[in-house]
């Protein structure tokens, strides 16, 4: 018998409450959080009587899953199942973050989830809040039709209408400059949500490395295992191991810092320079590891074709991956 | 009191050397990123998406273009995550191989276009600052790393295509 829920956001997190309950066609509860079933989301699935899923060896239909469980930083998962209209449920504490903020609101995502966040609803509060969830989904989804029929509509009125050079140069220009100026609105967007934040956090963290003294550590006795070939292919090895990929792949947050790290010691001249381009396949053979599925569902892929494809990729990067780094060293001759 | 006063200076020192890093950062790369992006955002939205989903599409038949063209154009032109949607154009079984030659365009695509994935810059951008940290150029870095960055995406989108099919088969028969 299937049962509701309600979730509500951590002490750090941002979001819901979410109030749900399963039917016979939305029961399964999808966990994307680096392979296995998290906690949380077998929780999820023991107290409504739901599913639980991997969605790292299975997939299933976006209109069977209830809900997502996702460990994402920021970067992009936590927008991705919003977009869907797919009731998200993230461990971290994240905001509205990443690419696809725009697509992540109160009434179907929460975040810093913990186990005790959870506790069984009555049954009236959920009708309310579906209800009103579904017909928020549907004032959203045909707020665009709408607004593009009423262009149809425009675009039918002004057809035989000859229009004056004047006004066709008029509106031609006036359309470039709008996409200039969106661009730019993008842009700034993006600086501020993602590239800022994401230098606040390096900064600190590398001010705290050089100042401490650990910088002159990670000098002497890491940088010279690096500054080989040999060195650069373990470390592209290590990345690629199908157990750690997916955990290092989160959001290339590890690849970011390592990078920076590696180019502070570039720039000290503990790293010959000819190492930077090996490097950067290096320290990035696990790229995408963790995305596997979600990425291969945004390309409308079977659920059958993720639960084989995620081992394809891991398995093809233990190969790829120290060979990326040879390629890239054959390369670099020359550069400097 | 004086040893309280140290302590006070060196942690403070601690988050003086970050925020001398940030400012260089936020001086040196955000001025020129705000500007590239901008103007590679206008000319992709003057030339249109359904313009690059008509050439892609025709890519997606041959083994060679369909690793490097078919996922240079969707980074380029979708960036990170929507790039992954051009997978809709390729056959099911050539997916999971699309999707790994995709994700792993998405760092060396930075050293030339930025926009393309402005979240995860400093793979690049970390190395790239080393470099010029030293007073070297950074455009022959972040060329190459182009170019190799296409070689190794059509590599894996063979190899992990070859791998897929033999798990495949390998299924079929049991």
């Amino acid at each position: 018998m299937y049962r509701a829920i309600t979730i509500k956001a951590g002490s750090s997190g941002w979001g819901g409450p979410l109030t749900f309950k399963p039917d016979e066609k939305k029961n399964k509860v999808l966990s994307v959080t680096g392979g296995g079933i998290h906690p949380v989301a077998q929780k999820i699935a023991d107290m409504t009587g739901a599913e639980a899923l991997d969605g790292f060896k299975t997939n299933a239909p976006d209109d069977e899953i209830l809900v997502a469980v996702v460990d994402c930083g920021g970067t992009a998962r936590c927008g991705v199942y919003p977009k869907k209209n797919i009731y998200t449920v993230n461990l971290m504490p994240v905001g509205k973050a990443g690419p696809l903020a725009k697509f992540i609101h109160e009434e179907i995502y929460v975040s810093d989830v913990k186990e005790d966040c959870i506790q069984y609803a009555d049954d009236e509060a959920v009708v309310s809040t579906s209800t009103q969830a579904t017909s928020k989904s549907e004032v959203e989804s045909s707020a665009p039709k709408t607004k593009q029929q009423a262009r149809e509509e425009i675009a039918k009125m002004n057809e035989g209408k000859q229009k004056g050079l004047i006004t066709r140069i008029g509106s031609a220009v006036g359309a470039v400059v709008g996409k200039f100026f969106q661009a730019g609105r993008e842009t700034i967007d993006m600086v501020i949500k993602n590239v800022l934040p994401f230098m606040a956090f390096t900064s600190m963290l590398i001010g705290i490395i050089s100042a401490s003294g650990l910088g002159d550590i990670i000098a002497e006795r890491i940088s010279p295992l690096c500054a080989t070939l040999p060195g650069m292919i373990v470390i592209s090895v290590i990345c690629s191991l199908p157990f750690l990929s997916p955990v290092l792949g989160a959001g290339a947050v590890i690849a970011q810092v390592v990078g920076t790290l590696l180019g502070a010691q570039i720039g000290l001249g503990h790293i010959p320079v000819q190492y930077a381009l090996p490097a950067l396949f290096a320290i990035n053979a696990q790229v995408g590891g963790d995305f596997v599925p979600v990425g291969l569902s945004l390309g409308e892929a079977e659920p059958e074709t993720i639960e084989m494809g995620v081992p394809a990729v891991l398995m093809s990067r233990i190969v790829t991956g120290p060979l990326a780094v040879i390629i890239a060293f054959a390369f670099s001759i020359g550069m400097y | 009191m004086d040893f309280i006063s140290n302590l006070a200076n060196g942690f403070m020192s601690l988050f003086q050397a970050g925020g001398e890093t940030f400012m260089g950062w936020v001086t040196g790369i955000i001025p020129m990123i705000v500007c590239l992006m901008t103007a590679v955002n206008s000319i992709i939205k003057i030339i249109g998406e359904e313009r690059v989903e008509r050439v892609t599409k025709l890519a997606t038949k041959f083994i060679i273009t369909r690793y490097t063209i078919v996922p240079i154009m969707a980074v380029l032109f979708l960036g990170n995550p929507m790039c992954y949607t051009f997978g809709r154009f390729v056959e099911e079984k050539h997916k999971p191989a699309y999707y790994d030659s995709c994700v792993s365009f998405l760092h060396p695509v930075t050293g030339l276009f930025p926009h393309a994935n402005p979240g995860e810059l400093f793979v690049y951008m970390g190395i790239a600052a080393g470099v010029q940290q030293l007073g070297l150029p950074i455009g022959n870095l972040g060329v190459r790393y182009f170019i190799v960055g296409i070689i190794v995406i059509l590599i894996r989108g063979i190899l992990t295509e070859k791998i897929y099919m033999r798990m495949i088969s390998k299924g079929d028969t049991k």
